[in-house]
């Protein structure tokens, strides 16, 4: 193939379908540069930045959802959803088309397109939430909403990544915003603080990653994420899959690497140090960001990742379960400590970031599973209950989405009344005005769906992984053990989350503190999104949730 | 049969209204429960806001009832004009034949009836008879189904929010809401000394001698009224069996929370316990009911009424066929009916007609009474309606009298399909019993609101014995005539005892017809309802009897039971005991009457002090005695029986012979029409005859009535006791309990304690040993490995620059780590 007609191809083809599909992060950064253009014009005194960001992260979130629908319909619209196809330009060939664009480096599949609106429909929440509680000022508007965009914009590429260069790129495209915006509230001592422990930290493990990617790319030579198993196999023909093994010694070692990059997003134990100190310095909207969106983008790529290694080859197969149940024994690890870390938490952001630790180790759980399942040689078990595992994960990842957000939203507004983020001062917080009143009752609903209980949607993301789990101990036995673990978890995060409940409903308020009176507004922000944590858990959305999530993961392992 | 359009435009229609007029009142207590928040304590709105939203609902009713009727195509009044001839020529009788005529004149159109009830020769007199009747026939026909929202479907267990309506959903409709509406008027009256801040309780004694002090709770007593009015509503709209549970458990907690109401009070509170926990022993039986249907018939819709869908599913459509028979299979233990639509999940999936054994029918029948029991206040769980009255008195009126216990027998009602005969002479024994032993007591009885609890009691058990012996249209018909005249009583009584600053002993009245009139003599109106007292000999053509509500419905259960006992010798006490009760009915309410109003005042400074009611008081007692006066007016004949007529079942209108296992005889219309006039007029007799002797002993005082108790001492004590079922529970349950639970208490503590101790005696002692040797050797060691980590962390602090490089070198730490974990995993 002659460079003229690679580049027709490109130009011609690849090109205009990569930029439909990509049209949304396109807009995003769009908003990007209008917002440093704002604050240069002077624009920010008559319309703040906020709202800037707010539209753009709006219209890219409108934009996901059409190509979401154009998916899932087949392009046949009706009424609103037509007019937003045809105002996105979406043609059969372009977003209609599942495959790679960018000559290959990300790719468009349902998957993609799922967790893209996830994160756009966080951003949009997450943008609102800052309006409401002012935490960037307006002179530090653009800055902050310039990161808190470009991050996003890691996350969307994050979710679609299908080279290993991407992997890499688009998780520092994530992270290297967020050091900053846990530094952003520059008078704290802490916030400093806690931002150069998370460079740093974020740096080394950069480095594992990058190594382990180079001994992936030069062992197989290739970066491109489907022709990995592929390759291996080649390597492997006529080999055992064993200890002496050189070759399989070398891709264990590579992709534990780049595993422990993505474990270090996730904050999985051991490599949550970070995670503690940074939700402690950052602003809780900050701490609500990185707990939900950079999970859940950390968590696709780890789909990602493991799928890569997928094939007919025996020792792919013993290769999966090997890392199935290395991340198995992560996931009773991280969930494990971080519950029992949370017990003597006295900050309630600490409190969360250990919270936020041990549901990265449930959801693990589902990927652990779903590598047990795929690679075992029993057949009562099959591309079925993978899908199934898939499912649940999204499930989670939608639910915990609105849950983490509720709670952390809570706090923020919270601070903002009393200056104050450790438990005992929300001793008796019940007794504040009606919105209050609210905050409290929101908090409750968040907290006992976080623990997974029936009837809020924590419950049945928490059952559909757990179910998951047992379908997967079918095949290897290490499962039901990680199954236990995960249920005696459950009752260990009952307590501390309770802790938390008792102080707000039941402890009486502390001498010297005035009633709180949070502003309607928050009530009705934090009321917005917790009703998705009822709505998914006890009304016929729980039902449409798990019928897309069941499309989506489908659509994986076609 | 209807067309489709017009069915779902009509059903659509009578869905919103009813819809509307059921949710109000939610909506109502949603707001009102917030009543201390939004409001002071002093302010009535609560009360408006609940007043306007029931009144909403009855007005919403209203015009469902017109829309039922107008669709339905119904002549409410009997005396059409296709009938004109036959009224006219009983009205030259009329004058001279009286009261005797008019059941004569009933009886005339018994024969239409008649002719129709045996089918195949009604043909000919086709034009002759009115429309109604052949909606009397096919009840489906009139009635609208339909699913508000599926609540969940797991495997083939459908469980819906349904609903249901036809002739008897909008009746029961209008009388709840109106008596409601009424019932909520007077209460603003009544609670108002609530609105305070500083609530005394003159019921609750403190220690120091004093009264208990609360804030008043006058919003919180209209919120209760609110949910109790939804969930009655609720109840009535259901459309399957399953949703008639769920508020039924409603209505139950509303009566909890309102007999409960002044909870300070001992009494109170363990009367709202007592109420509750025996409701429960009912709706254990309710439950197994369900089970057994659910299994076998796999639905809980009552019916499938659509046009385009009409006998593909509904429990009665299942165990009825069309001609409303049961079709059976086998004999003795092997009997089985056979389910007539495909939709039953019977063990064998494939089998085209799937079956249930007859016994199950018998035994879910039975279960679903056993749910009636306990709402209704039937033999053996009457016992905790009289410590009901513990409530503030509308309470009694609406929830204790009108309409919730009343709950019990609409569903009976309309449930009848599902019972075979050996469930109906059950109901029916169940009912007499209880007609007997509550009458008995409320003669007896001093508490003015007593007497009418016993009252309610014994009304209840009429209704059930009229269900049971065949009589479906007597007992629902008694249903709402009674709503109207008891809750009129009631009021009536509230009226006395807020007039009396809350004195209830009735020994302590007397001579109060001059202090309010208005209360006496509306009073009067329901007494005269209840007793079934009639002008004999003298009826008006068209209406019949001059008599007020209580005559028609009374008479016509007493009919009933009259053909009952006829075609059943063996069961004539189904006849006897009711007839006889009627008469003591009429005695021990004239002497409620004549107690409190007539004769000497006994406690001149209760006397003194006593003072009509205000007018918001007052005006319910008027609107409802009008409508204790005129709502059964033309008997059965008229507009409200023709209106329940239509939900009657297939079976009923023609009767049985030698039905079920048992070989019991149901009477037909027809049969119950050749009795009733020398039922009515033994009837009429008997309630006579009470009156006369209520006006002999407390009207005129000729006997010494307190001699007349120490004649009778054992009897009188006895009755006094209430039969002594509290005690008689008390030892068959409770002490048993006790008994078991002090045995138990007593293993507890003589064994399993002391094994216990036994063991931490052991675990003490281990534990000893077990701290010196911590303290000699653990501690030394872990002291000297702290002493040496913390003094290497020491000697490190001066060397690292903070926990930053400890993280760093924690990443390279555990990817080494976890490097060799995965080695040593990879097979060799």
């Amino acid at each position: 193939m002659s460079v003229h007609s690679i580049l027709n191809h490109v130009l011609g083809e690849d090109l205009p379908r990569s930029l439909e599909v990509f049209a949304p992060e396109l807009v995003l950064c769009a908003t990007v540069v209008l917002l440093l253009l704002w604050r240069m014009l002077d624009l920010h005194q008559r319309i703040p930045t906020c709202w800037v960001a707010l539209f753009g992260s709006l219209v890219a979130f409108f934009g996901v959802f059409a190509q979401f629908m154009y998916l899932k319909t087949g392009g046949a619209g009706v009424g609103g959803l037509e007019f937003l196809f045809d105002q996105w330009r979406l043609t059969p060939s372009g977003v209609g088309e599942i495959g790679p664009y960018f000559t290959g480096l990300l790719v468009h599949d349902q998957f993609a397109v799922f967790f893209r609106l996830v994160l756009t429909l966080f951003l949009v929440l997450v943008t609102a939430l800052t309006i409401l509680t002012g935490i960037p000022d307006a002179e530090d508007g653009q800055d902050f909403y310039t990161l808190l965009i470009g991050s996003t914009v890691g996350m969307l590429m994050a979710v679609g990544a299908n080279h290993l260069l991407m992997l890499f790129l688009s998780i520092e495209m994530m992270s290297v915003p967020s050091y900053v915006m846990v530094a952003f509230q520059k008078g704290r001592k802490q916030a400093g603080e806690a931002s150069l422990k998370y460079v740093v930290y974020g740096a080394g493990i950069a480095g594992v990653m990058l190594y382990g990617i180079s001994l992936i790319a030069g062992l197989l030579g290739t970066a491109n994420m489907p022709e990995l198993g592929e390759r291996f196999a080649i390597l492997m023909q006529g080999e055992f899959f064993s200890m002496s093994n050189t070759t399989a010694l070398t891709l264990v070692l590579g992709m534990m690497m780049v595993l422990v990059g993505l474990a270090f997003k996730l904050s999985l134990v051991p490599f949550h140090f970070w995670c503690p100190d940074a939700f402690e310095g950052a602003s809780a909207e900050v701490c609500g960001f990185l707990s939900v969106a950079s999970k859940a983008a950390a968590l696709a790529l780890l789909v990602r990742f493991v799928l890569a290694f997928q094939g007919t080859h025996e020792s792919l197969a013993q290769l999966g379960i090997l890392f199935g149940i290395a991340l198995g024994t992560i996931s009773i690890i991280t969930m494990t400590f971080g519950n029992l870390a949370a017990y003597s938490q006295t900050n309630l952001k600490r409190l969360l970031a250990y919270s936020t630790i041990a549901h990265a180790g449930y959801m693990v759980m589902a990927v652990s599973a779903m590598l047990v399942i795929l690679n075992s040689p029993s057949s009562s078990v099959g591309v079925g209950q993978a899908a199934t595992c898939i499912e649940g994960l999204m499930y989670y990842v939608a639910v915990y989405l609105f849950m983490n957000l509720s709670a952390f939203a809570i706090v923020a507004l919270l601070r903002n009344e009393t200056f104050r983020e450790d438990i005992s001062s929300y001793r008796g917080i019940i007794s504040g005005s009606a919105a209050t009143k609210v905050l409290c009752v929101c908090l409750a609903i968040s907290f006992f769906s976080l623990v997974g209980m029936p009837p809020f949607g924590g419950f049945f993301a928490k059952m559909m992984i757990f179910y998951s789990a047992l379908q997967a101990g079918h095949a290897h036995w290490f499962l039901w053990i990680v199954l236990g673990f995960g249920a005696l978890n459950t009752v260990f995060s009952l307590f501390y989350y309770l802790n938390v409940l008792k102080a707000a409903f039941i402890s009486e308020p502390e001498a010297d503190a005035a009633p709180v009176e949070v502003p309607g507004m928050a009530g009705a922000y934090v009321l917005l999104v917790t009703i998705p944590i009822l709505a998914l858990g006890m009304s016929s959305l729980q039902g449409d949730l798990t019928a897309t999530a069941k499309y989506v993961a489908a659509s994986l392992f076609q | 049969m209807m067309s489709p359009e017009f069915y779902s435009e009509v059903g659509n229609l009578l869905m919103w209204l009813l819809t509307a007029a059921w949710l109000l009142p939610l909506l109502g207590f949603v707001i009102e429960i917030f009543g201390g928040y939004w409001s002071d304590r002093k302010s009535k709105t609560p009360a408006y806001l609940a007043v306007g939203c029931i009144g909403t609902g009855f007005l919403l009713s209203l015009v469902a009832l017109l829309t039922w009727v107008d669709a339905a195509d119904l002549n409410l009044w009997h005396f059409g004009d296709t009938e004109s001839a036959a009224v006219a020529h009983h009205e030259a009788d009329a004058a001279e034949a009286g009261h005797e005529d008019d059941h004569s004149h009933s009886h005339d159109h018994a024969d239409h009836s008649n002719a129709h009830g045996e089918h195949g020769d009604a043909h000919h007199d086709g034009g002759h008879h009115g429309g109604h009747e052949s909606h009397a026939n096919d009840p489906f026909k009139t009635a609208f189904a339909g699913t508000f929202y599926r609540l969940g479907k797991y495997g083939s267990l459908d469980i819906t929010l349904d609903w249901y309506i036809d002739g008897l959903t909008v009746a029961m409709f209008a009388m709840v809401t109106l008596i409601a509406t009424c019932i909520h008027i007077f209460a603003i009256g009544y609670m108002s000394d609530e609105l305070t801040e500083r609530y005394e309780d003159h019921f609750v004694h403190t220690e120091d001698g004093g009264h208990f002090h609360r804030v008043g709770r006058f919003y919180r007593f209209f919120a209760y009224l609110s949910l109790f009015c939804f969930a009655m509503l609720g109840l009535v709209l259901a459309g399957n069996i399953f949703q008639v549970f769920i508020f039924w458990e409603l209505v139950g907690v509303c009566s909890y929370l309102l007999i409960g109401f002044y909870v300070e009070r001992k009494t109170a509170s363990t009367a709202a316990n007592k109420a509750f926990i025996m409701n429960r022993v009912g709706d254990f039986g309710f439950l197994i009911g369900l089970m057994i249907l659910w299994t076998w018939f796999g639905v809980f819709q009552f019916a499938e009424t659509n046009p385009e869908t009409v006998g593909s599913t509904g429990l009665f459509q299942m165990v009825r066929t069309a001609d409303g028979e049961l079709e059976t299979q086998g004999e003795g233990r092997e009997k089985v009916v056979v389910l007539q639509a495909q939709q039953g999940i019977h063990k064998d999936g494939g089998n085209p007609h799937p079956t249930i054994p007859y016994f199950l029918l018998v035994a879910a029948g039975l279960g679903i009474f056993g749910g009636c029991i306990g709402k209704s206040a039937q033999f053996p769980l009457q016992t905790w309606l009289p410590d009901a009255m513990e409530g503030p008195t509308p309470v009694s009126a609406l929830v204790h009298s009108a309409t919730m216990v009343a709950a019990g027998v609409y569903l009976v009602g309309r449930f009848y399909p599902m019972f075979t005969p050996e469930v109906l002479l059950v109901i029916a024994y169940t009912g007499c019993i209880t007609l007997f032993v509550g009458a008995t007591i409320a003669v007896v009885a001093t508490d003015i609101k007593k007497v009418l609890a016993y009252s309610t009691i014994s009304q209840l058990g009429y209704m059930m014995l009229a269900l049971g012996v065949g009589g479906w249209l007597a007992g629902l018909f008694h249903l709402i005539t009674h709503a109207f005249f008891k809750s009129l009583m009631f009021l009536c009584s509230g009226s006395v005892i807020h007039g009396c600053h809350h004195e209830q002993e009735m020994t302590k009245m007397g001579g109060l017809a001059k202090k309010m009139p208005i209360t006496c003599w509306t009073m009067f109106v329901g007494v005269v309802a209840i007793s079934g007292l009639a002008i004999p000999f003298l009826g008006i053509p068209k209406l019949g009897a001059i008599a007020f509500s209580g005559y028609h419905s009374k008479d016509a259960i007493v009919a009933a039971g009259m053909t009952f006992s006829s075609l059943n010798p063996i069961h004539s006490l189904l006849f006897f005991v009711p007839l006889i009760t009627a008469g003591i009915t009429a005695f021990y309410m004239f002497r409620m009457w004549f107690m409190t109003f007539f004769g000497k005042p006994k406690d001149q400074h209760v006397y003194d002090h006593a003072h009509e009611s205000p007018r918001v008081m007052t005006a319910p007692l008027l609107i409802l005695a009008f409508f204790a006066m005129f709502c059964a007016i033309g008997g059965e004949n008229g507009p409200l029986a023709q209106l329940i007529l239509t939900t009657e079942p297939v079976h009923v209108a023609e009767g049985a012979m030698e039905a079920g296992h048992i070989g019991l005889n149901l009477p037909g219309h027809h049969q119950i029409h050749e009795f009733h006039a020398s039922a009515g007029a033994v009837a009429l007799l008997v309630a006579f005859g009470g009156t006369i002797l209520a006006y002999l002993f407390y009207g005129l005082g000729i006997v010494d009535t307190g001699a007349m108790q120490k004649q009778f001492g054992g009897v009188h004590e006895f009755l006094r006791e209430k039969w002594m079922f509290d005690e008689l529970y008390e030892w068959m349950w409770v002490r048993p309990t006790l008994v078991v639970a002090t045995w138990a208490a007593a293993f507890d503590r003589c064994v399993l304690d002391r094994f216990l101790g036994f063991l931490a005696g052991m675990v003490v002692a281990i534990s000893s040993w077990d701290r010196r040797f911590d303290e000699a050797v653990v501690d030394r060691l872990v002291n000297a490995v702290g002493e040496a980590t913390s003094s290497v962390g020491r000697s490190l602090r001066y060397v690292q620059t903070g926990r930053l490089r400890q993280y760093v070198m924690f990443i390279a730490v555990s990817v080494v780590m976890l490097f060799f974990v995965l080695f040593a995993y990879l097979p060799r």
